[in-house]
């Protein structure tokens, strides 16, 4: 088990110029604690809606997994234990009280818990960091994925007459969303216009000097053979 | 157009990990589904992974209702002397009603063949039977119906079997990971876990896995060896040991291969021209969004072959292991 603290791993994952990121700066001084409720109810629904992801953990209710999305300012403690599950927001933990980290920005968290996304591709493209006991992880990627949660619909559900206007700000909120994304990336993309630029000539100076080298080493071959 | 006419169409095999995965399966256009039971029976048992009887049950009734089928892989070996999960796993099988079992024990196959006579058998890819004569032993003793071919083929021994051993059909990867070794024979992970998918339906356990990060990218270890680097944004793989950087002559390598996955799409017309009965994709242990993808995919590809059209421009290298692509033996490009 990796004994680093959580909030400072050795390569720390570089969250995204996103909405998200800006909303986990405002949330910087708020005590996590604030946040428990929404996490108690989200649990609570969990329990009722998908109880196989708790079945398919069974055999490590003991293993405590810390979620930490690497653009909000605190992480989610998942404690699986069949009989009495806990989903805590912490400002940070103790490593020795944690199987293992699953690191992401958190809209990649979400969309993996959706399945919306693969897992094993995360992973292999390095947007997924894992660390501790790989088997609890897997356990957890495997429970969730398998238990086809969709969030909204969820809520919707749980929801029972404000379902369909909850669904309705759910959708206009995603859009939102969707905007503000757009947004920040024309916003990125103008910030690091001038670095890019330098960066094209100065690969374009590269390549030209790739070239002559190629021609010099061409031309003394050929000497050396004459 | 004549030409597309004549082509026989190949059945869809598409793999499911959960419940979840096999509703995307189907939905995304899948004619099958293969799954495995929550044990040792199958070779992809890995933590939090595959099916109670109660999800089977219900996955194939949901499969049937769309006109898909649903094949249950019991392809390991069973283990001496306590052959008890794999026979109730074979007669949970059949009276589930599933449309057929994949087997690769020879014994096995021999007690599904005289106990369960209704139940159709496939011979899985980890029996690695690769030659006619092989493939008719098991088709005139055992009744088996289809075989699943060993990714040792190219295309043109394909074409060649599958006249000699007719009607016995044949069913090949067309993506996903690649075992390098001849199939149900690799003792890599044994060697370092004491595990192998062979004997106990998982190679590379995780429990055996570990992953460090560094300033200079991701180390992996298996069972205590660390058998990979990779550079920060450089793309990995699956800790497994034939996919291991090894140093030799100082310099770090892929002995055995490179992390890769198989994709066919761009030789599915030759596949087809092949006489192959059914198309399959590997990845049980692969989220739902995988499934999806690829499924898709494939579906559109056979489509547009069988239509006489061109291929589809479909990208599925982000859920490639290491972002790399191959058709592998098919073509043995690397002769």
């Amino acid at each position: 088990m990796s004994q680093s603290p959580v909030r400072a791993p050795a390569r720390p994952v570089a969250p995204p110029f996103s909405p998200v990121l800006l909303l986990g700066l405002a949330l910087r001084p708020l005590n996590p604690t604030l946040l428990q409720p929404v996490f108690d109810t989200m649990l609570r629904m969990i329990r009722r809606r998908h109880p196989d992801i708790l079945e398919r953990m069974a055999d490590y209710g003991d293993k405590a997994v810390c979620i930490d999305p690497v653009d909000l300012p605190f992480v989610i403690l998942l404690e699986p234990n069949p009989d009495e599950p806990r989903l805590t927001v912490r400002r940070e933990v103790d490593p020795a009280e944690i199987a293992a980290t699953i690191r992401g920005p958190l809209e990649m968290l979400i969309a993996l818990a959706e399945g919306k996304v693969d897992g094993d591709a995360l992973f292999f493209s390095r947007r997924l960091v894992i660390e501790g006991d790989t088997e609890v992880v897997v356990a957890l990627r495997n429970a969730i994925d398998g238990a086809g949660i969709d969030l909204i619909e969820d809520i919707s559900v749980e929801l029972g007459p404000l379902a369909r206007p909850f669904r309705g700000l759910a959708g206009a909120t995603l859009g939102l969303i969707d905007r503000m994304k757009a947004d920040f990336e024309t916003l990125r993309s103008s910030l690091i216009a001038p670095a890019v630029k330098d960066a094209d000539s100065q690969g374009a100076r590269i390549a030209q000097l790739e070239g002559e080298i190629k021609q010099l080493r061409k031309a003394a071959r050929r000497g050396g053979a004459e | 157009m004549a030409q597309a006419a004549a082509l026989t169409r190949p059945e869809l095999v598409c793999p499911a990990g959960t419940p979840a995965a096999l509703r995307s399966a189907v939905d995304a256009g899948a004619d099958c589904v293969y799954v495995g039971f929550r044990d040792e029976t199958n070779a992809r048992n890995f933590p939090g992974l595959n099916f109670s009887r109660k999800e089977l049950g219900e996955g194939i009734a949901y499969a049937h209702e769309r006109g898909a089928k649903v094949l249950v892989a019991i392809n390991t070996f069973p283990h001496a002397g306590k052959p008890d999960i794999w026979h109730q796993a074979v007669a949970d099988a059949a009276r589930l009603k599933a449309d057929a079992a994949i087997l690769a024990d020879i014994g096995l196959i021999e007690h599904a063949h005289r106990l369960h006579p209704e139940l159709r058998l496939h011979l899985s890819v980890q029996a690695a039977a690769s030659n006619p004569e092989a493939i008719r032993f098991y088709a005139e003793r055992f009744g088996v119906k289809r075989v699943v071919l060993p990714r040792v083929l190219t295309v043109a021994e394909i074409a060649a079997i599958n006249p000699r051993i007719a009607p016995v059909e044949t069913e090949v990867f067309v993506f996903g990971g690649l075992c390098v070794m001849a199939e149900g024979r690799c003792a890599l992970s044994s060697y370092v876990t004491g595990q192998s998918p062979n004997m106990n339906g998982v190679c590379s356990p995780a429990a055996d896995v570990r992953y460090t990060e560094t300033h200079e990218g991701i180390t992996s270890e298996l069972g205590g060896f660390t058998i990979n680097k990779f550079r920060a944004t450089e793309p990995a793989g699956y800790p497994t040991l034939c996919k291991g950087r090894f140093i030799t002559h100082d310099k770090a390598s892929y002995l055995f291969e490179e992390p890769t996955s198989l994709n066919t799409i761009a030789i599915l017309p030759d596949l087809i021209r092949a006489g192959v009965t059914a198309f399959k994709i590997e990845g049980r242990q692969r989220g739902r969004a995988y499934v999806a993808a690829v499924v898709q995919a494939f579906r559109a590809g056979v489509d547009a072959v069988l239509a006489g059209q061109p291929l589809p421009d479909i990208d599925l290298d982000r859920i490639t292991e290491g972002g790399k692509q191959t058709t592998g033996a098919y073509e043995k490009a690397w002769r």
